[in-house]
């Protein structure tokens, strides 16, 4: 009895903690300007209900803040983050998709290759950020839909490879050896044979490199500026542009972010591990 | 004449074209599979590494007036590197990294542990707690770090909460007034808090998995020899459960010393430079100090460290994915030429 107790008390309290902070974004958004942080009190739950931060970041209203002078309209970053995301979450899949049904069935490149790939996730992206801006303003990639793309792309690469090599060695070989038997080229039995045993997996793995996209802060806040400055961005400006804090519009653009990779990460939990480990540990 | 010799005769002449296929063809669809994916990555490595190289040695910044292949002009040899190497800035900011990392993983591991085990057994609305312990995983880390921005502010929830607990019911302080976020020996701490909060339900869902996955019947035996709980734990449990531990742990620093995002929204890396990691400083350095000559020399050292780190770091990943690839590595002589005169065998005693 006591061990359940003991138990229950435990899962309560650390529930609690990891529960808090989503609690904290999740009523701020709903405070109206007053009741953000007004100095020596806190407000544990909204007194007064509003939406007027949501409408603030969807452009309906304009911020009434006194000492506001950054605008609150997030629906272009929005948008950006939207088309940016997907862009590169196409770009790592095509490419991806491929390298792994070569690792995975033709063991092409070496054995070494899948670690290659592995081990530039280790590097901090900050570290090719010089030489990335001087390739792209000569290329005229800066500030632009297809600079974030390729890099998006190239940088969760890894991550499709991993993810889909671990899909595609749990085909049986039998199954494209049938399919060329049937008289399928080598490509044939790929698109024809193999890729519909992997539907789960390319989804599953499209929506992993979608949410790794789509959390991006680093790379968007060095590529962009305004014609496609991502949400993430356009949170952080809120929050250095203002001395008086955008709390209330600032809270809602955050539940808006959170919102997709929540509902896919939770679609997809059953693989979050294998992706987030690269394909070594399968539930 | 029986019915499979006739099957067997009208696939010979697939049979010769699958041989054909599997001969010479195999390894140039091979490489046409990967060439896209390599054709990526020597976008985002070959030419960043050799701009990144060239520039690491001078002094060249593009305020400089001249464009970056000129950079020459403000050759300074290795003196880039040797203020990295022997200034405190960069070994402070790599300190506080090893810090930082060392703490959230040791934390994230020991809750996310102690979770896995109190979720190991079914009991009512377990999977919706599941959920609810998986939900700051999937938060932005920018947005991330903005949510404890809000908590840690000195007349924020966080101290207020301290405050009632501490002042109001048992009365042991006077009222809270931490500095989270403005005091330098702390900050740091702030920042682990945010990564810990964030990436223990990664830990959790690691080591359950894993857990659920340990053969039951020894863990029974133990129990039936009068095993205690801690002794499963110590002898049965930890060992078991060692190359998964190691990954989780693996993947976990890999990622915490990377550390920028949730951190940038929360601190900036200040006060000061109290709480930069090695992402931030380099950050700063870059487009606060625009020095790109040393900024580029710190990212070439990052990155040999990172890559001898790596090479190591990398092993046990490897050993848990090497199964299936000898696994295929014995598959695939026995696939070409020997599978189709097996079958050819069979065939023929059908016949």
């Amino acid at each position: 009895m006591l061990r359940i107790t003991g138990k229950v008390v435990s899962i309560a309290v650390l529930g609690a903690g990891f529960l808090f902070p989503l609690y904290w974004i999740l009523t701020m958004a709903f405070k109206p300007q007053d009741e953000w942080s007004p100095v020596g009190h806190v407000y544990w739950t909204p007194q007064h209900w509003t939406l007027d931060n949501f409408r603030q970041i969807f452009g309906v209203a304009q911020s009434t803040g006194f000492f506001t002078a950054a605008p609150t309209d997030a629906t272009g970053p929005i948008v950006h983050s939207i088309v940016s995301a997907t862009g590169g979450t196409l770009l790592a899949m095509a490419a991806g998709v491929f390298t792994a049904y070569g690792i995975a069935r033709f063991r092409a490149g070496g054995s070494f290759l899948p670690f290659q790939i592995l081990q530039l996730r280790m590097f901090p992206p900050v570290a090719i950020v010089i030489p990335l801006l001087i390739m792209y303003s000569y290329l005229h990639l800066v500030d632009t839909y297809w600079g974030l793309i390729l890099i998006y792309g190239a940088v969760t690469f890894p991550f499709a490879v991993w993810l889909m090599r671990s899909f595609f060695v749990e085909v049986p070989r039998e199954i494209s050896e049938a399919a060329i038997v049937d008289g399928c080229s080598q490509w044939g039995a790929f698109f024809k044979a193999v890729l519909p045993q992997v539907r789960g997996g390319l989804a599953a793995t499209a929506l992993f490199v979608f949410i790794l996209n789509w959390s991006d802060f680093l790379l968007a806040l060095v590529l962009t500026s305004n014609r496609v400055q991502t949400a993430p961005v356009f949170l952080n400006s809120l929050q250095s542009a203002g001395a008086g804090q955008e709390y209330g519009p600032q809270a809602a653009l955050g539940l808006v972010l959170i919102v997709p990779p929540a509902v896919f990460g939770l679609a997809i939990q059953r693989y979050l591990v294998r992706g987030l480990t690269f394909g070594a540990i399968k539930r | 004449m029986s019915e499979p010799a006739l099957e067997a005769e009208g696939r010979q002449a697939p049979h010769k074209r699958l041989a054909a296929r599997f001969g010479r063809s195999e390894s140039a669809v091979a490489q046409t599979l990967i060439a896209p994916g390599q054709l990526l990555l020597l976008f985002v490595i070959a030419f960043p590494a050799i701009v990144a190289i060239y520039i690491s040695f001078t002094g060249w910044t593009p305020e400089s007036g001249s464009l970056w292949y000129q950079a020459w002009k403000y050759w300074l040899w290795f003196d880039n590197y040797w203020e990295a190497l022997s200034g405190g800035a960069f070994w402070h900011a790599i300190l506080r990294t090893v810090i930082i990392t060392v703490l959230a993983v040791a934390f994230e591991f020991a809750i996310g542990f102690a979770l896995a085990l109190l979720f190991l057994k079914q009991f009512r609305g377990r999977s919706l707690l599941t959920v609810v312990f998986l939900l700051p995983m999937m938060v932005v880390p920018a947005v991330a770090g903005f949510i404890f921005y809000m908590l840690f502010q000195t007349d924020g929830p966080v101290n207020a909460g301290l405050t009632i607990l501490l002042h109001d019911v048992l009365h042991v302080t006077g009222g809270i007034h931490i500095g989270w976020l403005t005091d330098p020996s702390l900050v740091i701490y702030s920042v682990t808090i945010v990564d810990i909060w964030q990436w223990t339900p990664l830990m959790f869902l690691i080591l359950l998995s894993g857990l659920v996955a340990l053969p039951e019947d020894q863990l029974n035996a133990a129990r039936i020899l009068g095993a205690s709980y801690l002794q499963q734990l110590r002898y049965l449990v930890l060992p078991m459960m060692k190359p998964i531990i190691l990954i989780a742990v693996i993947i976990r620093a890999i990622e915490t010393l990377k550390l920028f995002d949730s951190a940038w929204l929360l601190t900036q890396g200040g006060p000061g430079d109290a709480s930069s990691t090695i992402s931030v400083y380099l950050y700063k350095t870059t487009f606060i100090a625009t020095r790109w000559g040393y900024a580029s020399a710190v990212a070439i050292l990052v990155l040999i460290f990172v890559s001898i780190l790596g090479m190591r770091a990398i092993r046990p990943i490897e050993a848990a994915t090497r199964e299936t690839i000898e696994e295929l590595a014995t598959a695939e002589p026995a696939d070409e030429a020997p599978s189709l005169e097996q079958e050819i065998e069979a065939g023929a005693v059908a016949r």
